[in-house]
């Protein structure tokens, strides 16, 4: 089968290939969900090398385990909630360090940030960024499975149902946790608007 | 930070969730004709939703990535699914030709080792249970002497009672009858 005919496949269809031992094709989801599988990943680490080796290790994972996919659920519901558990995974394992980067990273805008006072840097610039650093912090703040709602919902599109799904709760409980999210960002970035 | 919180509009409590829910557009049809017409009406949950529509975008806003940097990660992740392949193909290939003929081995081993053993360890396997009177304690001999005692004490009894119903035995003031 030619590249072509294998980027024109559904992923149902690559998973089956894969089952029976065309294990190459797998290299087509690869193309198609890296791009979102690093950024969930960056979403959690907020740091490109770790977002990068996460989204990595979630496809070897998935490349693995892909005998164990039962076609109960779509791909990629299936394949995101593999990238979530290995980012919640690796968030509890580094949650000290990350709180202190962050921490680190909030004394040196301030300094940034009175610097840009006589500087070239525009002062919108340096606010967008300080809305980002608080934007981020808060999302960190939050317990881990408001903000996998929200990130799944508000950075990568995810509909309810499948959220409920990656996240084997309910829709109700899913709605729950995105409007806290959402409560708790509208507090702290009031500021900004 | 009073300052902050005097400028924070808050939506009617019913229809904060429902907001949040209209804006990702995630809400029933019927949920979204309720929240229409309560927005026609309501200025602070228009002024909410307008929040919502303002800070949630920038947030999702991806940091743009350069076209060789997805080519570096493609590259590298075929590298990874390749080595992947290999290590696993390496345990595979090594355990492949086992599987082919260890089970009737291994069975054939089993039977072979419990026929030897059976043919090797007959008659000099002891019942556990079949001690001769040499290797059983003297306090349990000495018990067991007191049993026959007892069988002897049994039977006296048994033959006095015997003698009873027939009326055979000799009462003492009877004796001059004879």
């Amino acid at each position: 089968m030619n590249q072509t005919a294998q980027r024109d496949l559904r992923d149902e269809e690559i998973v089956a290939l894969c089952q029976q031992g065309q294990r190459e094709v797998f290299e087509v989801l690869v193309r198609k969900y890296m791009e979102k599988a690093f950024r969930i990943a960056f979403d959690f680490t907020h740091d490109t090398e770790e977002a990068k080796d996460l989204s990595q290790e979630a496809f070897l994972r998935a490349f693995s385990r892909i005998k164990q996919f039962d076609g109960r659920s779509s791909f990629y519901t299936w394949f995101y909630r593999l990238v979530v558990n290995i980012c919640l995974d690796h968030t509890r394992r580094k949650g000290r360090v990350i709180w202190e980067r962050l921490e680190k990273e909030k004394e040196g805008t301030a300094e940034t940030v009175e610097l840009a006072d006589g500087s070239s840097l525009p002062d919108e610039e340096a606010i967008a960024g300080e809305a980002k650093r608080r934007a981020d912090q808060t999302l960190e703040a939050m317990p881990n499975k408001q903000r996998t709602a929200f990130l799944l919902r508000n950075h990568q599109g995810l509909s309810i149902p499948d959220i409920a799904k990656v996240m084997k709760t309910t829709e109700g409980t899913v709605r729950v946790y995105l409007h806290r999210a959402v409560a708790a960002l509208r507090q702290s970035l009031m500021e900004f608007v | 930070m009073k300052e902050q919180s005097d400028k924070l509009r808050t939506a009617c409590k019913d229809f904060e969730e429902d907001l949040v829910l209209y804006y990702y557009e995630d809400g029933s049809e019927n949920e979204r004709i309720r929240v229409e017409g309560h927005l026609q009406t309501c200025p602070s949950c228009r002024e909410f939703l307008e929040d919502l529509r303002k800070l949630l975008p920038q947030m999702a806003k991806p940091s743009e990535l350069p076209a060789a940097f997805w080519d570096n990660y493609y590259d590298e992740m075929i590298q990874k699914l390749a080595a992947y392949k290999e290590r696993r193909a390496w345990w595979k290939n090594w355990f492949v030709p086992m599987r082919t003929w260890m089970v009737p081995a291994f069975g054939t081993a089993v039977v072979a080792a419990l026929a030897i053993g059976l043919v090797i360890g007959r008659g000099h396997w002891h019942y556990p249970f079949s001690q001769t009177q040499a290797q059983i304690p003297q306090e349990i001999l000495s018990d067991t002497n007191q049993l026959e005692f007892f069988k002897s004490m049994d039977m006296l009894e048994t033959l006095s009672s015997l003698e009873g119903q027939d009326g055979t035995k000799v009462q003492p003031g009877n004796n001059q009858h004879g």
